[in-house]
């Protein structure tokens, strides 16, 4: 199945808000409440999945970007995130142990969480994946209801020709770069826009390598370590337990001539 | 020592109780109200001490168990045997506050068995997860013997004593493995911890400093005991414990430091900042002055430099982890997480906890080789109906002494609730009312310019409106109680009468259940262009109005080309010069109030001269910096991350206001027998 995703031109968003509402009405978040927690009246929050932040006069969307190999999936120890085929980066409530290990390991800081709540869940953009799964909807809210096409839906991989052939056919009106396509190993969300995004939470030091790796190369060598250290541990208890024995057999004028066994009680009488 | 009159012990006890009895409370509390009210974590900064004190340190105080027990099984030191049993059972105990605090800290603890189950190999909390289990298991298993010797269960001991070999080279593989998993921990976070924190090798970082902590954790528990119940300390096993830390802590620094070199961060430990300096005391805490206090030769022949010292360095230890944990979490929004009261309170209690578990174990099982007599002051309260003395006994130094610690910790716990966490609740609800018709008075002082509105007082009916009043909408305007005189006819009036009702009564917006001004007025509230080209087109009719400001028909439509704002809007902006609330009304180039010498909207000015202004200007970015003098800018970065509660200078009511929500009526003012507040502000 091909990967779907989102092509967001900053250039032609005219800051409505209208996503952010359908956003709301289709997924049932309820409405927002101001909390302690939260970045700020326009950060995204638990009831606010999508949001806009003003860059450069220009209105930049927030939401989960849907990392090719995303660092949340990776971090959750339950499975509770896990991406789909598609490529949404989906998340189940009913298994999730509330570790918010996620919210950490996200790169780009997307993922919130019902803190007010006594069972509290995480709480992000899915790209609508449980609607579009049943019939209900044919692409995410979002896309659906941006008046200007200013965030459009489709495959990944035609976005990313349809933002070459935008760049291309207008390369005084664009930066030369499609946010998303490499960052942390790609994501499914991409942007591209005439200002810089670097305070849109693009920060400049992303890099292409994508996050899980960096666990994965360490988390590969466990069953090594184990039993390397196990081994190790055994190897060295034998050969001090031996080099006694035979010390004991020799009779006490060989112990003495034991330089481990001299160190050890110089230690001792010191 | 008479061990039933130590003081010093029952004392010690019952503080205990009450911390627990502190952090009893807070946690029943954390369960009915959300880890929202009692803990300080955010969005930004989702983890907090409960990860860095409780889980982290935890694990890494609890490294003297499997190092004491390599020591002496495996490397056959056996001097150190007598430091094997405490050793194990700290351990035991601090991957028993582990799991205790993650069931505190985990939002859905009832789930955690899921991670039994559903196995998630790129998970490093996975490893961890595992990790914790199997280990305590182990742990348990190499304590069970202490257990069944004090119970005198001599076969169970026998099967234990055969397997102990593979427990302790199991606990060894283990420990390795879930020491540094808890680094591996953190190199997903990246993109989140300070550079000074991060690198690609934290796992070796955290095996290594754990070996270390662990070493000195030993010394400090055996010493405090030792100062607990009189006891001779193990001092020359100690001193060969801190002369083996000093050479792994030497190892640390050296690592760190050259880790710090190699990643080119260097630099950030002399840039002055909140980082740095955290940086620096942890690294001084944790090495460096233990490494003194262990090593001088003038102090080689004291106790306290290796008690000091050992403490020094497990504080530091600890303050590394809980800022690896929490603290130097960067929040995309710069905000920065410090441990609440209540957090603080219940890693306290829960370290408080497992110290009275640990005492419980030495006074009636043979954790040291010499056991210290049972103390008497465990007998139970004396309650006699017949001579109706129900609190018998003495008083002090007995176990009434804990029970009233702990009754007074819950107390105490409910206080300190009550004060701190109401920051996560909703804010206390501002009775605010809709809006409601007042009597109001248009005031025209001069044609040019556009009324004002005047507030009379509270609430009164239509019937009674005297002679040449007009109405107006009282709405409470934002939580800091403040109202706004909102002009209801002449909005209706110019936006197209019935019709045009639904342009603002259709929605329902974030935090507020009526229709705040900034909807439509938006650049007012947000920082975006002041002009806003589909209200001009809806106000002044549609397609039909185009020629209104760009006369010239065969020029292309755009800004350059059209009408400045100040041939239809010379009046308010008069009058915004004429009050001074134009940011530069003093500056020159704004004299003939025609915009084009800031703005750039007129092709007229002289287009050298209109690049330089426009790099100061621009386009107006919006009402609120174009009109509003005061340090706006600051305001807004400011105020979009206020808590709620506080007045938010960027909301209409802030200044548009003069007209408190509530005000009573005071009869006979001099206007028409009817009471009057005088508006400040400037309502249009």
């Amino acid at each position: 199945m091909t990967t779907m995703a989102i092509l967001t031109d900053v250039t032609r968003c005219i800051g409505c808000e209208e996503c952010v509402s359908a956003c709301r009405r289709t997924n049932d978040t309820g409405s927002d409440a101001p909390y302690r927690w939260q970045g700020g009246v326009n950060d995204l929050s638990s009831t606010r999945w999508t949001t806009l932040v003003e860059t450069g006069n220009r209105n930049v969307r927030l939401h989960c970007r849907h990392c090719l190999d995303p660092a949340c999936a990776a971090a959750c120890p339950v499975g509770a995130l896990s991406r789909t085929e598609a490529g949404a980066v989906a998340y189940n409530p009913v298994i999730c142990m509330g570790c918010r290990y996620c919210m950490v390991a996200c790169p780009f800081a997307m993922t919130r969480y019902e803190w007010e709540s006594a069972t509290p869940r995480v709480r992000k953009c899915i790209l609508c994946y449980d609607k579009i799964k049943a019939g209900e909807l044919s692409q995410p809210a979002c896309t659906a209801a941006c008046p200007t096409e200013a965030t459009i839906f489709g495959d990944r991989e035609a976005l990313l020709a349809e933002a070459r052939s935008r760049i291309a056919a207008a390369p005084q009106r664009y930066i030369d770069h499609i946010w998303g396509e490499h960052e942390v190993g790609g994501t499914s969300v991409l942007t591209i826009s005439d200002v810089d995004l670097t305070d849109a939470r693009w920060p400049d030091d992303l890099g292409t390598g994508s996050r899980p790796e960096l666990a994965r190369k360490v988390l590969h060598t466990v069953p090594y370590t184990f039993f390397g250290v196990a081994g190790l541990m055994y190897g060295v208890h034998w050969t001090l337990e031996r080099r006694r024995q035979v010390a004991a057999a020799e009779g006490p004028t060989a112990a003495t001539a034991d330089p481990g066994d001299e160190v050890q009680r110089n230690e001792e009488e010191s | 020592m008479n061990e039933a009159n130590n003081t010093r012990l029952i004392v010690t006890k019952a503080v205990l109780w009450f911390l627990i009895g502190i952090a009893a409370a807070v946690a029943v509390a954390r369960y009915l109200r959300g880890l929202g009210a009692t803990t300080a974590l955010t969005d930004g900064t989702p983890w907090g001490l409960w990860i860095g004190f409780d889980v982290l340190s935890g694990v890494a105080l609890a490294a003297g168990g499997f190092v004491i027990a390599a020591t002496v099984h495996i490397f056959h030191l056996d001097r150190y045997h007598g430091l094997v049993r405490p050793a194990v059972l700290t351990a035991f105990l601090g991957y028993l506050a582990v799991a205790l605090g993650l069931l505190v800290d985990l939002g859905r603890p009832w789930n955690i068995w899921r991670m039994i189950v559903f196995w998630q190999p790129d998970s490093p909390l996975f490893e961890v997860g595992w990790c914790v289990m199997l280990y305590l298991t182990v742990l348990a298993l190499e304590f069970v013997p202490v257990l069944f010797e004090g119970l005198k269960w001599e076969r169970a001991l026998r099967v234990m004593r055969r397997v102990s070999l593979v427990l302790v080279i199991a606990g060894i593989g283990l420990s390795t493995l879930h020491q540094s998993s808890l680094g591996t921990l953190f190199l997903l976070a990246k993109d989140r911890l300070h550079p000074l924190w991060y690198s690609p090798i934290l796992p070796l970082l955290f095996f290594v400093s754990a070996i270390g902590l662990g070493l000195m954790m030993v010394a400090v528990e055996s010493s405090t005991t030792a100062w607990l119940y009189h006891r001779h300390g193990e001092w020359p096993v100690l001193r060969g414990l801190v002369r083996a830390a000093s050479v792994v802590l030497l190892l640390y620094l050296a690592v760190r430091l050259t880790d710090l070199g190699l990643r080119h961060q260097l630099h950030l430990l002399v840039q002055p900042s909140w980082y740095s300096v955290l940086f620096a005391l942890e690294l001084a805490m944790s090495v460096v002055i233990p490494l003194v206090l262990f090593n001088l030769p003038s102090l080689s022949d004291k106790h306290w430099p290796v008690v000091v010292g050992a403490f020094t360095g497990v504080a530091g230890f600890v303050l590394h982890r809980a800022d690896v944990g929490g603290i130097v979490h960067l929040a995309a929004g710069g905000e920065t997480y410090l441990p609440a009261l209540t957090e603080i309170l219940v890693s306290v209690g829960l370290v408080s906890g497992m110290a009275l578990i640990f005492l419980f174990f030495v006074e009636r099982f043979p954790v040291w080789e010499e056991a210290p007599a049972n103390p008497d002051h465990f007998t139970p309260p004396i309650s006699d109906p017949l001579t109706h003395n129900y609190f018998g006994g003495v008083w002090f130094g007995r176990a009434h002494l804990a029970a009233a610690g702990w009754v007074i910790g819950i107390v105490v716990g409910m206080v300190v609730l009550e004060t701190t966490t109401t920051g996560g609740k909703y804010p206390p609800a501002v009775p605010t009312r809709s809006a409601r018709t007042v009597a109001a008075v248009r005031l025209v002082v001069d044609e040019s310019m556009p009324a004002s509105l005047l507030f009379l007082g509270n609430e009164i009916a239509p019937a009674q409106f005297p002679e040449g009043f007009t109405t107006a909408l009282l709405i409470d305007g934002d939580r800091a109680g403040r109202a706004v005189l909102f002009d209801h006819t002449a909005h209706r009036d110019r936006l197209g009468g019935e019709a045009s009702c639904n342009l603002c009564h259709h929605r329902n917006l974030r935090f507020e259940r009526g229709t705040p001004c900034a909807t439509c007025h938006a650049d007012m509230y947000r920082c975006t262009d002041t002009f806003i080209h589909d209200d001009h087109i809806t106000a002044l009719g549609n397609n039909a109005s185009c020629g209104r400001c760009h006369p010239a028909t065969e020029a292309v439509k755009n800004r350059a080309s059209a009408t400045p704002c100040v041939e239809c809007h010379r009046a308010e902006i008069s009058q915004a010069f004429a009050e001074g609330r134009h940011q530069c009304s003093t500056d020159a180039a704004v004299g003939d109030i025609a915009c084009s010498g800031c703005h750039g909207v007129s092709a007229a000015s002289d287009p050298e001269e209109r690049a330089d202004r426009s790099e100061i200007a621009g386009i107006a970015p919006g009402y609120r910096l174009a009109m509003h003098q005061l340090c706006v800018e600051c305001h807004c970065a400011h105020e979009s991350k206020k808590a709620i509660e506080e007045p938010v200078m960027t909301r209409c009511g802030f200044c548009h206001r003069g007209v408190e929500s509530e005000i009573e009526v005071v009869p006979d003012d001099g206007i028409g027998g009817r009471p009057v507040v005088v508006a400040e502000g400037f309502f249009q």
